[in-house]
């Protein structure tokens, strides 16, 4: 705990007083040095269309990925997010074995990553992302109103400067994967008050929710 | 054979010495053309002349290892390296022959698909849907079923250790299915 908070003691002296009492709430994007390189590098989005070829195998041409959840779709996702998330999987600090080999060191440099994350996120988002059942929308909604868009926006649009990925147009199937996972305690590169939000949801709230989340209008950033 | 044509190698190499060494070594396996006429080793025309490079500088190097390629490689100049891929890169490929068309049909699939529940990636999401390639990734279309098939094998073994990537795609492919990409690629 001590050692995790040195770097904000060093930086800010204040913050870290009040964050010993508890779990910091920084420690969920504390920064180390491969992403915070990534996060200065300058993305060129033409290189990135072209680091992005060992990704797309699975993201699929235009990093729409899979209506079946499998693979997010990654198109106009913030770029902060992206950089984040990409560089907590290789550092293990999300745990995805899957992807990790396409991922490390040997697969992407920093700079790589910066690129694919510039090129990701200018992409465009056709509304062709998988929904669910639409049986308990109104339900969906009221969750997400009340729960979630306050930091997703109620548009769920993210905010990047934030790091809070924007979840319109985002896959059914993969919202309620990943949303299990974080209720679960299973991602552990989670705001602490994204788990809290939804930890006491049941499995047909997080249908409700991640179904509503799918049918947002995409166009919103 | 091999050791006499390297007996009369020189120092130093023109690209018209590539040219002879790649019809005295290299065309006894690859063919004049780069169109090997034998399954067991790789048609090699219309490769990108900088992935034939980094080919040879892997055997060179021991990266990749080759029965009858690493006893070759030895009997060569490095220098002469660029000639050869300068000479086989801009061959013309001829078409492979597809023998079993369901096993290529399955073959497609993971091709254009990857699987899903094992990781595969796609293989068209790098080596393109028509299998050709870019300067980056080799392309793959046309080639005999036997060759691809004993690659994908050796990225699984370890024996050919010359990308990362194509060592998890190696183990995550199913015996089944490496079958039927050889079988499709040769359609390519």
């Amino acid at each position: 705990m001590l050692s995790r908070c040195l770097p904000f003691m060093l930086l800010a002296t204040l913050g870290c007083t009040v964050a010993l009492a508890s779990p910091p709430p920084e420690a969920w994007n504390a920064p180390y040095p491969e992403k915070t390189a990534a996060l200065a590098a300058k993305g060129d989005p033409a290189r990135g269309a072209s680091a992005f070829e060992i990704c797309q195998g699975c993201h699929r041409a235009g990093a729409l990925g899979r209506p079946d959840g499998s693979y997010p779709r990654l198109a106009g996702q913030h770029a902060t997010v992206l950089i984040k998330q990409l560089a907590d999987v290789r550092s293990g600090r999300r745990s995805n074995e899957k992807m990790l080999p396409f991922a490390d060191h040997q697969a992407l440099t920093v700079q790589d990553i910066a690129d694919i994350a510039a090129y990701l996120q200018a992409l465009p988002v056709p509304p062709t992302q998988g929904q669910g059942p639409g049986t308990d929308l109104v339900q969906g909604r009221q969750l997400f109103e009340r729960d979630c868009g306050v930091c997703h926006g109620q548009r769920g649009e993210g905010k990047g400067e934030q790091f809070f990925p924007r979840v319109s147009g985002q896959h059914y199937r993969y919202l309620l994967r990943e949303g299990r996972l974080i209720r679960d305690g299973q991602r552990r590169n989670v705001h602490p008050e994204m788990a809290a939000a939804i930890a006491r949801y049941t499995d047909e709230e997080l249908d409700a929710v991640s179904d509503h989340m799918a049918r947002l209008p995409v166009g919103g950033r | 054979m091999l050791v006499a044509a390297c007996l009369l190698c020189p120092a130093t190499l023109s690209a018209a010495d590539a040219g002879e060494i790649a019809r005295t070594v290299c065309a006894a396996c690859h063919g004049l053309d780069g169109n090997s006429p034998d399954p067991a080793h790789p048609k090699i025309a219309g490769m990108d002349q900088e992935y034939l490079m980094r080919q040879l500088k892997a055997f060179a190097d021991g990266k990749r290892r080759d029965e009858t390629m690493s006893g070759v490689i030895v009997s060569l100049d490095p220098a002469v390296f660029a000639g050869l891929a300068a000479y086989y890169g801009p061959q013309k490929p001829k078409p492979g022959q597809v023998k079993d068309p369901q096993l290529a049909a399955k073959g497609r699939a993971v091709y254009e698909d990857g699987n899903t529940d094992t990781g595969v990636p796609a293989c068209a999401g790098c080596h393109q849907s028509d299998g050709k390639g870019n300067a980056r990734f080799p392309r793959l279309a046309g080639q005999h079923q036997a060759y691809t098939l004993k690659q994908l094998a050796d990225y699984k073994s370890g024996r050919r250790a010359t990308d990362p990537l194509m060592t998890t795609v190696g183990k995550r492919l199913s015996t089944d299915e490496a079958k039927a990409l050889a079988e499709y690629i040769a359609g390519l």
